[in-house]
Parts: C-alpha cells; sequence; structure tokens
C-alpha cells in the first residue's frame, strides 16, 4: 500500500510553504505567527471566516492568501 | 456644526486621511491624531513575516472613533476591484470602499469603465462605495445613480502636489450632485483643501501631503483646521465677485476741505 506522505507543500502568498498534512488554517496562523485577528484568510479563491480557520483543512497544492491592512491612501 | 453624512454613517470631520507613504507606523498613528480624523484609508496587501509591523489594523483600530476604509488600490479591473473590496470586509468589519481602479502606473489615472462596473456591483452587494475617479461630471452622475454614498474626484494626480487641477469641472460635479463630493488626491498645502470646502465639496482626502510634510502631526492638524474654515466659509456664503471696485467706505459726507 502507497504510504501517504507527512508533509504537503501550499502555495502561501504565492511562494511555495511546507507543513503537515492534516494542519488547519489555524495552525498556519499559528505557524508564521500572524494574529488571527488582523488578517484575512482566503484559499482558492475563498474567503474562509475567522471561526471557521480551525476546522479548514489545507491539501496539498492549495492556494493560501494572508492578507493584512496595511498603509495606503 | 454639521456633520458629513455617508450611508447611515455621521462624522463631524469632513478629513479623510490616507495611512500611505509616513517614514513610520508611530507617525502616521500621531497624524491621524492629530488629524481628528474619523474616516481613514488602508490597502489590502499580502502579510509578510519579515514585516509583521506593516499591519495597521490594530493600532488603527485602537484610536477611538475611527472607521477603516479600505481600498483597492493594485486592481487593474472590475473584478480584482470586487474581490479585495469583499475580502477587505470581512477584514475590516466596515461598508466603507475606496474603489480605485488604476491599470497605469505611471499617471495613476482611474479607469473610468472599470471604476463604475465595480462600483454598480458592491453598491449592489451593500458596501457604502467611494470611488475614485477623474474630475468627468456625467460619470459622477452616472455613479450616483448606480448607488454610490460618494464620489471622489481626483484634484490632480495621485501625490503629485499639483492642486485642484480640476476646480473648473470640479464646480460642476459638486453643482450637479446630491452625494458629497470629496476632493481625493494631489492636494499639497492647506490653504487648497480649504479652498475645495469653499467650493461645496463635502470633505477632502489627504495623504501625500501630510505624509511627507516634515511635521506630519503638525500638518495634520493645519489641515484639519483648514478643511473646518473652509466648510465654514462655504456655509456662511461668500460674496460674489466684482469686476470693479465697490466701496466698503460712503462715499458722501465726507468733511468739508482745508481752508
Amino acid at each position: 500500500m502507497h504510504e501517504m506522505p507527512q508533509i504537503i507543500t501550499i502555495q502561501l502568498n504565492g511562494e511555495p510553504f511546507t507543513l503537515p498534512r492534516c494542519s488547519s488554517v489555524s495552525d498556519l496562523l499559528t505557524r508564521i505567527a500572524s494574529e488571527e485577528k488582523t488578517v484575512a484568510t482566503v484559499i482558492n479563491d475563498q474567503i474562509v471566516r475567522p471561526e471557521n480557520r480551525s476546522a479548514a483543512r489545507l491539501e496539498e497544492g492549495d492556494r493560501v492568501e494572508i492578507l493584512i491592512f496595511a498603509g495606503g491612501g | 456644526m454639521d456633520s458629513l453624512h455617508l450611508g447611515s454613517y455621521t462624522f463631524s470631520s469632513r478629513l479623510i486621511l490616507g495611512t500611505g507613504k509616513f517614514s513610520s507606523s508611530s507617525v502616521m498613528l500621531e497624524a491621524v491624531k492629530a488629524s481628528g480624523s474619523q474616516l481613514v484609508t488602508v490597502a489590502l496587501r499580502r502579510f509578510n513575516r519579515e514585516q509583521p509591523e506593516d499591519d495597521l489594523f490594530t493600532p488603527l483600530s485602537a484610536i477611538p472613533g475611527i472607521t477603516l476604509m479600505p481600498n483597492t488600490s493594485g486592481a487593474s479591473t472590475a473584478a480584482e476591484a470586487v474581490r479585495a473590496a469583499r475580502i477587505s470586509r470581512e477584514l475590516s468589519g466596515s461598508p466603507f470602499i475606496k474603489v480605485e481602479i488604476h491599470p497605469n502606473p505611471q499617471h495613476l489615472m482611474p479607469d473610468s469603465i472599470e471604476t463604475y462596473e465595480a462600483s454598480k456591483i458592491l453598491a449592489k452587494e451593500g458596501f457604502l462605495v467611494m470611488p475614485y475617479i477623474p474630475a468627468d461630471p456625467v460619470l459622477a452622475k452616472r455613479l450616483e445613480e448606480a448607488g454610490c454614498a460618494s464620489v471622489m474626484p481626483l484634484g490632480s494626480a495621485i501625490g503629485s502636489g499639483q492642486g485642484l487641477a480640476t476646480a473648473e469641472m470640479l464646480r460642476i460635479i459638486i453643482r450637479e450632485s446630491n452625494i458629497p463630493v470629496i476632493v481625493d488626491a494631489g492636494l499639497r498645502s492647506p490653504s487648497e483643501a480649504a479652498l475645495a470646502m469653499e467650493m461645496g465639496c463635502g470633505a477632502v482626502l489627504v495623504n501625500s501631503a501630510v505624509a511627507v510634510a516634515g511635521d506630519p502631526p503638525a500638518m495634520a492638524e493645519a489641515f484639519a483646521e483648514a478643511v473646518a474654515a473652509g466648510h465654514k466659509a462655504c456655509r456662511a456664503g461668500i460674496m460674489d465677485k466684482s469686476g470693479m471696485a465697490v466701496a466698503t467706505s460712503p462715499l458722501t459726507a465726507f468733511l468739508g476741505p482745508a481752508s
């Protein structure tokens, strides 16, 4: 039987990023040390609201955008 | 003092401050406080682990009475702007969105067609849409009819400091508009902001002029005073111009000639 690799690679803000299989969006935020409340998370063009982040599992090849408010006019 | 009404929101300040181009977040926050602005713009950007201090949401939210108005800068099509607006609303919790679509970084002139399309969609979705537009009276009227909360015509190119180059078109937009007209972009000095308000603008949006000033908090305060003075003058009723002198002292009953 073929064993599933324990590491997956996602596209995080346009760059490859590896993390353990079965990681949630919340796990990813913890790993990159971003504040839960002050970022927006978008997985494959779908907004993932804060209350859904711990249940949202990341899969190989997912396109993940972590967004903040920066200075702008 | 009368207030600025945008949707169901009421603001006593008529100065909207942008948060870009400041030398540091702390200087920007001091300028926001000094400006008395209640509506400030921010830009949606990717989180960068190397620069976590770029995140302005927490420090801005800590200032009492501040409402965030995210912009869609970076978008060059209506579809990109709509996507950015929806994500921004999730993060800001604010219905305000500054629709800003400029495909050419050389001049940053807004794309009227894409801006109109995005504004129409977002207004239907319940956003308080604040489109950044060329000073075009026809476009301004079409955006009003599409349900925008305001129109934000440019005084001159973003960051150019060329002031109210579009003044005559702005006068037409103001005269024809039933929603607040907010001059956005190009203002260099407080006197230009005062003039915009004297012309009947509902508010002005300033960023570069404050951000790159020698003392940004002091300049923010100066703009706030100018905006308040200009608005007060507009409401007070500004005298008409005359091609001839009109005496202020009586021209009769002067004392008799010296003997």
